[in-house]
């Protein structure tokens, strides 16, 4: 890939730690990029390598080889403090301070703008409370940190970082520990920043499905090494089921979902519509039952307008059930006494 | 004063009601040094003393309030600005609630120091013989002392993450120091092993001019440093990573902390002697006071409530009415074992870190 409109690329990357003068490396030879004002989802599995690359961006890890060209100058040509105006960085460690106000944390991100006393000028204050706005935290200015939810938190830090006016935003799971409402919240937050503001925005998940419906583009980290490309390539290239499918868990490159791996079990012929044959089916793949359209063996009539309730008939005879729930546990008994 | 205009700055919520505490505190520190002055063992009546102070008393009453009361009282305040605010900028820098100059052994090690200067010299060129210079060397040996123990704490803090084992480190830190210096004590002459042993028992009241000089010049010192570091400070509440992301630079900023810490724990423990408590209780009652992290407001808070706690410790150690005098160090362990133990209390139930 060209390097023109990058932000971010780097080449024959090598990143690890260095303990005793011994180096430990976790990803040799990756090669990626990222253009201005995308959104770009880092996944892999655990200990793949997510936080070392993000945190080699972020320059808290040394490079071990390779280059990390960042706004088209080597990330070992910056200064702390110039680094500090094009990258900003969330890991997944929580500030823990009491007494400490939400505008104290977002003022710290003026940090490299403010002389030796750190003293908040009229612009930092603007920068400050544009960030708080931003960040859907205006109304939290004045409470104190260890007084806010996890979501509240997150936003917090990335106000943080936005007054930090980096264009680079380099952030380790932020969504982790969120309940579903708030991972959307950021998500979407996340999903505005990088389009309104030019920002660009590299984030590690360990949710797959949000990688796929929300980022531009996708590192996925596999065996040392990073593959990139948008989402629904790397779905089309397979590269989703080699890094996913094992015997826990399998992606369905058909629909992007993931789900159990189910035994080969009986057959279930299932007939309906819309969502009561669709949640029907999830049910009875969940039991360990396949379900086709064939007219043999075990039939299972999901609602329609006609008849409110599901049926199953078999050779036996035909039952009716008032929900999927008595459905599912009459044929587990049913199997029992097979 | 900085301290003061940031104070008015407008960013900071119910300002007027800290304000009014700082005022309250700094009304507190005036009114308790001038009953340092007043109080003593010898009943001298307030207006004779401020007559005196005037040099328009008597000799005797001069001689007392001049050169017993006065440096007493400048003293403590030294003491106190100089303890409570190494203790404060360990707290941050560790990010630790039950950091302290004298629980993590700097203390002890700036006592090590002194030892090597009192007792590892002939008796010839003991610091008393040798006068200014000998201050300066007991000086520059206890920043030597406390300056290395604190770059083993730091060294080992980066590996240990728990609040309570850097603590037990301490302890072990000052056990084995004091192992080193009985060993030296051992090895000494009676008149070295005399000087050092009424050194340890600590007092704000026998220094002379020229000790008082060199205490008063690098106290100043350590707080102009402490002053640079403000910004530093603030950004290292956050923790290292988030610190260096802003922008710090880490190296330098432990170098000026350090540098800090060790030149005020040291002073004072090169001329007062150990003393405890006060280093680790004070930053924890200003927090409480003021409701914030922010050092800017904490510095000058930390200075005043240091000076005033400070100086009511030596009240209470003279034991005004009588003849008897405490030792200085149990007044003010008495008063910040309690504030430390309800720290550790607090932090069990919050896990947060101040």
């Amino acid at each position: 890939m060209s390097d023109i409109g990058n932000i971010l690329s780097f080449r024959s990357l090598k990143a690890g730690y260095v303990t005793g003068g011994k180096h430990h490396t976790v990803l040799a030879d990756a090669f990626a990029s990222a253009c201005e004002g995308e959104l770009i989802a880092v996944i892999g599995r655990n200990g793949a390598g997510k936080s070392t690359l993000l945190r080699t961006i972020a320059g808290i890890q040394p490079l071990l080889s390779g280059s990390l060209i960042i706004g088209g100058m080597d990330i070992k040509d910056y200064s702390r403090g110039d680094l500090s105006r094009f990258v900003g960085y969330i890991s997944t460690e929580t500030v823990r301070v009491g007494n400490m106000r939400v505008y104290d944390l977002v003022a710290q991100g003026r940090f490299p703008y403010t002389n030796w006393f750190g003293t908040i000028e009229a612009d930092d204050h603007d920068a400050i409370m544009a960030s708080l706005t931003k960040a859907g935290m205006k109304s939290f200015e004045d409470r104190m940190l260890n007084e806010l939810s996890d979501g509240e938190r997150q936003r917090a830090m990335i106000a943080m970082i936005l007054a930090q006016d980096a264009k680079l935003m380099v952030m380790d799971e932020p969504t982790a520990f969120l309940d579903i409402s708030n991972k959307f919240g950021i998500s979407n937050l996340l999903r505005e920043l990088s389009a309104d503001r030019k920002k660009t925005i590299i984030f590690s998940t360990h949710d797959p499905g949000m990688a796929i419906s929300m980022a531009d583009r996708i590192w996925l980290i596999r065996d040392s090494r990073v593959i990139e490309g948008a989402p629904e390539d790397l779905v089309l290239s397979g590269e989703f089921s080699t890094l996913f499918n094992s015997s826990r868990v399998i992606f369905d490159p058909e629909d992007g979902s993931f789900r159990m791996p189910s035994a080969a079990g009986t057959r279930v012929n299932l007939k309906g519509e819309g969502k009561y044959r669709f949640w029907t089916m999830k049910a009875l793949e969940r039991a360990g039952y396949i379900t086709d359209d064939s007219d043999r063996g075990l039939l299972v009539e999901a609602p329609s307008e006609n008849h409110p309730l599901w049926k199953c008939s078999s050779d036996s005879g035909t039952r009716t059930f008032e929900n999927i729930y008595e459905l599912i546990r009459w044929l587990g008994r049913k199997q029992i006494i097979y | 004063m900085s301290g003061k205009k940031v104070l008015l700055n407008n960013s900071q919520p119910a300002f007027s009601g800290k304000r009014l505490i700082f005022a309250g505190l700094s009304a507190g520190l005036i009114l308790f040094f001038l009953l340092d002055l007043f109080l003593g063992s010898v009943h001298i009546k307030p207006a004779e003393t401020i007559r005196a102070l005037f040099n328009g008393s008597d000799e005797v009453t001069r001689t007392i309030i001049i050169h017993f009361r006065l440096p007493r009282a400048v003293t403590a305040v030294m003491a106190g600005i100089a303890l409570s605010m190494s203790g404060l900028q360990m707290q941050t820098l560790f990010r630790n609630p039950m950091a302290g100059p004298y629980v993590l052994g700097l203390s002890s090690g700036a006592g090590l120091g002194v030892a090597f200067v009192i007792l590892g010299f002939p008796s010839e060129v003991s610091p008393e013989n040798i006068k200014a210079a000998g201050n300066w060397a007991i000086a520059g040996a206890s920043w030597a002392g406390a300056g290395m123990v604190m770059i083993l704490i730091m060294i080992i803090s980066s590996r240990v993450k728990n609040i309570m084992t850097l603590l037990i480190i301490g302890i072990m830190l000052s056990s084995g120091i004091s192992a080193v210096v009985s060993i030296m004590q051992y090895f000494s002459s009676e008149t070295m092993l005399k000087t050092y042993v009424v050194w340890t028992m600590g007092s704000l009241g026998n220094l002379t001019s020229g000790q008082l000089i060199v205490l008063a010049l690098s106290v100043l010192a350590g707080l102009l440093i402490s002053l640079l570091s403000v910004k530093i400070l603030n950004a290292l509440l956050l923790g290292e990573n988030y610190a260096r992301t802003l922008g710090l630079n880490l190296k330098s900023a432990r170098i000026i902390i350090i540098t800090g810490t060790s030149i005020l724990t040291g002073t004072i423990t090169a001329f007062c002697g150990p003393i405890a408590f006060i280093g680790i209780a004070v930053p924890h009652l200003v927090r409480i006071m003021f409701g914030t992290s922010d050092h800017k407001v904490l510095i000058p808070a930390t200075v005043v409530t240091g000076a005033l706690i400070m100086l009511a410790s030596d009240l209470i150690s003279q034991l005004p009415g009588s003849d008897n005098v405490l030792p200085v160090n149990s007044v003010t362990s008495l008063i910040g074992i309690p504030v430390v133990m309800w720290v550790i209390f607090r932090n069990q139930k919050t896990g947060d870190i101040f």
